[in-house]
């Protein structure tokens, strides 16, 4: 095709292009430079080879961090997937007032800002006297120090984080609920299907794409986690990671080394690890979706 | 026209185009400075105080405007850090002087030493001594002017102490009457203190009831700690007693102070920030509170922390400005006036000697904590304090206080633990 009838196309995506090139490509490959050298962000790199990535890999804080994450990923994405779906059922078998209540509170805590969610479940984890140990108490069991006994730790966390994203996750499952016909059902009914045979063989079948969306888009949000860990265990440059580490996650990691030791070089490899991680992730996540034919 | 008009018109011409010029030049005179500070400075009363100070300042120099922007802690470093790496630094800022270290890494902060000594006597003379000399990693080198600052308190709830049968006409001299005051109100069914082991800072407040600046922070030179393992075993046996008699809660959490205000809790280790809450509660619901200095091991002995924020200068075209500023900021009569508005304590000694400022009960309690307490991260500016230092000191405390270590095995480890990480 002539340049000239081109032309007009490449202007309409250049906007796009440029915005792309420098606030996206331009970093991610000035990161990729300096991983591979000693730099603070301010005097001349100096060239290291894969020194930074060496090191991040033997640190004691790199196996700490992945060894909680992928516990942390293995519970709270499926645990965060089903509690959505089940809300979403919830909310889908009402109509009217009800259905839109309800669909707003589970929702809520999506748009409650983090620290306010922190400081919410700080004062229900709290120990002795929170909701929580309130309630523990009236069964004469002990206090419990959730956010301090490295055992809980992690729970405390997922549970703060699957009461956050199952709303939004809802949402998304809700809207896919929403688009399955209803003769499906009807026809399900006819042939004697009861509610749980149809949640098993045509909800769930039909919501595939959907469920491969949220499954997705859970993994990749899990593998970054940050805020939530870092509130929770008051975490600054200084000190993160709450009580042996029990919460320390890779982009916290990420952050201490970058503002807290000025090691830029090291944050950057850091990040490009993690980057790979969660390339390889969501290439495996889009092999299944080829494999069971949800493309 | 003549030849000599012609040449009249000419000069004419000139001489406005040199006025323009001029003209033009003033403009680009016009200076624009950037000042950050704690997000605490930028709200309520503090922010109107600061807000004075700067058009006091630029109606002194015309052309000259300050444009005040507030940030939490980690955002006030993490954006002078990453202003250092782009070039954008803000001209004069705040921070805590333990992270003046980093900042020096990353040229953030000029050396004032030559400004500084360009100043008349009587303003140098003005400082605490000790803050100042933590600007000052080297006789030639000064990095900041020492700012605002803190001596941690014991806040004390009177109502709860007296419910447990305990005199509140005169505080604990020493930790042995504090600890056991600590006993007769956990015996009447209520929480004595927080968790002193969740958090660095109050961790050093308890160490410091035994130790000293001399016996705590950095060896920069030979990478090692300077705390004492028989002193810190000492210390973390007060853990071990505490525990059972505390929270459970950090002194930093919301819950703590809830709960001292619902007459729970006797006892709160924390710097006077807490204190308009407290204020506040006095007035709302009739808390009955006061503040004391933290006992020590021995009468006249304190315990507690002291922390000083700085005022540094960026390096760049604005930095005689930009020092000029700062100077202004932390002089006498400005430090004065900010501590008779927050009964704040700061580190310009002329004006906390200052009569009316002295008399405030606060301040007075505040410069005696700040005298007798030891120095959170000394000595500053030797080195970036790696993140592993602060939390195996964490860890170590809350493990030997669970029992999971003996205090002197626990002591023994950590010192061991904090010489690997500070050789990192």
């Amino acid at each position: 095709m002539p340049l000239r009838r081109l032309l007009p196309h490449y202007l309409m995506i250049a906007p796009f292009m440029i915005l792309f090139a420098v606030f996206f490509l331009y970093p991610i490959l000035s990161g990729l430079y300096y991983s591979f050298h000693a730099w603070n962000g301010v005097t001349k790199p100096e060239y290291l080879g894969f020194a930074n990535y060496q090191k991040i890999v033997l640190s004691r804080d790199f196996a700490t961090a992945m060894r909680n994450l992928l516990t942390y990923v293995a519970i709270t994405v499926p645990l965060g997937v089903l509690v959505a779906l089940g809300l979403a059922l919830l909310v889908d078998s009402f109509v009217g007032r009800w259905a839109n209540f309800f669909r707003n509170a589970y929702f809520m805590p999506v748009v409650l800002p983090a620290f306010l969610a922190a400081t919410i479940w700080r004062w229900i984890y709290a120990p002795n006297f929170g909701l929580l140990n309130m309630i523990i108490g009236w069964f004469g069991a002990q206090s419990i120090n959730f956010l301090n006994d490295t055992g809980t730790m992690l729970y405390a966390l997922i549970a703060v984080d699957v009461w956050v994203s199952a709303g939004f996750n809802m949402i998304i499952i809700l809207a896919g609920l929403k688009e399955i016909p209803a003769e499906l059902y009807e026809a399900a009914r006819l042939d004697g299907a009861n509610k749980r045979q149809q949640i098993v063989h045509i909800t769930i079948p039909m919501l595939g794409p959907v469920l491969f969306f949220v499954v997705t888009y859970g993994l990749i949000s899990a593998m970054q986690v940050f805020d939530k860990p870092w509130l929770l265990t008051g975490s600054s440059f200084t000190s993160y990671g709450g009580r042996r580490n029990a919460l320390l996650f890779p982009v916290m990691d990420m952050m201490g080394r970058a503002f807290g030791g000025v090691r830029f070089g090291e944050a950057a490899a850091y990040g490009f690890l993690l980057t790979l991680a969660i390339v390889l992730l969501t290439a495996a996540m889009f092999g299944l979706r080829r494999l069971k034919g949800w493309a | 026209m003549s030849t000599l008009s012609k040449f009249r018109f000419g000069l004419a011409g000139l001489a406005a185009l040199a006025a323009i010029g001029t003209a033009g030049r003033a403009a680009a005179e016009d200076v624009t400075l950037q000042y950050w500070v704690y997000s605490d400075f930028g709200e309520g009363d503090a922010l109107r105080l600061q807000q004075e100070f700067i058009k006091e300042f630029t109606a002194k120099h015309p052309g000259v405007t300050i444009d005040i922007v507030a940030k939490g802690d980690d955002d006030l470093t993490a954006g002078q850090v990453a202003g250092a790496a782009s070039g954008n630094l803000p001209d004069v800022f705040m921070n805590a002087q333990s992270v003046g270290a980093q900042l020096v890494e990353v040229r953030a902060l000029d050396n004032i030493y030559s400004k500084w000594m360009a100043m008349p006597e009587s303003f140098r003379a003005q400082f605490d001594q000790d803050a100042l000399k933590g600007c000052m990693p080297k006789p030639d080198e000064l990095y900041c002017l020492p700012y605002t600052g803190f001596g941690s308190l014991l806040f004390r709830n009177l109502t709860v102490l007296e419910k447990a049968g305990v005199d509140t006409s005169k505080p604990p001299a020493t930790w042995d009457e504090w600890f056991a005051q600590m006993k007769k109100v956990k015996d009447a069914g209520m929480y004595a203190i927080p968790d002193e082991t969740l958090v660095f800072n109050s961790i050093a407040e308890i160490y410091a009831t035994s130790g000293s600046t001399e016996s705590w922070g950095f060896d920069w030179a030979n990478k090692k700690t300077k705390i004492d393992p028989a002193i810190m075993a000492k210390v973390l046996k007060k853990f071990v007693d505490m525990k059972p008699l505390s929270s459970g809660t950090s002194r930093n959490d919301q819950a703590t102070k809830d709960l001292f205000i619902s007459n729970q809790l006797a006892f709160h280790t924390v710097g006077p920030w807490v204190n308009p809450t407290y204020e506040e509660a006095a007035k709302a619901s009739g808390l009955k509170y006061d503040f004391t200095l933290i006992p020590g091991d021995e009468p006249g002995k304190t315990g507690g922390i002291r922390s000083y924020e700085m005022v540094g200068v960026a390096p760049g075209p604005h930095a005689d400005l930009a020092f000029e500023f700062a100077a202004y900021l932390t002089e006498k009569a400005q430090m004065a006036r900010w501590a008779k508005l927050l009964s704040r304590y700061n580190a310009n000694a002329a004006a906390m000697a200052d009569p009316e400022v002295a008399a405030l009960p606060l301040i007075k309690v505040s410069v005696d904590a700040a005298h007798g307490a030891m120095d959170v991260a000394a000595p500053y500016f030797g080195g970036s304090v790696p993140s592993c230092y602060n939390s195996e000191v964490i860890d170590m405390a809350s493990a030997t206080a669970d029992g999971q270590h003996t205090p002197e095995e626990g002591a023994k480890e950590l010192v061991s633990q904090l010489n690997d990480c500070l050789a990192q």
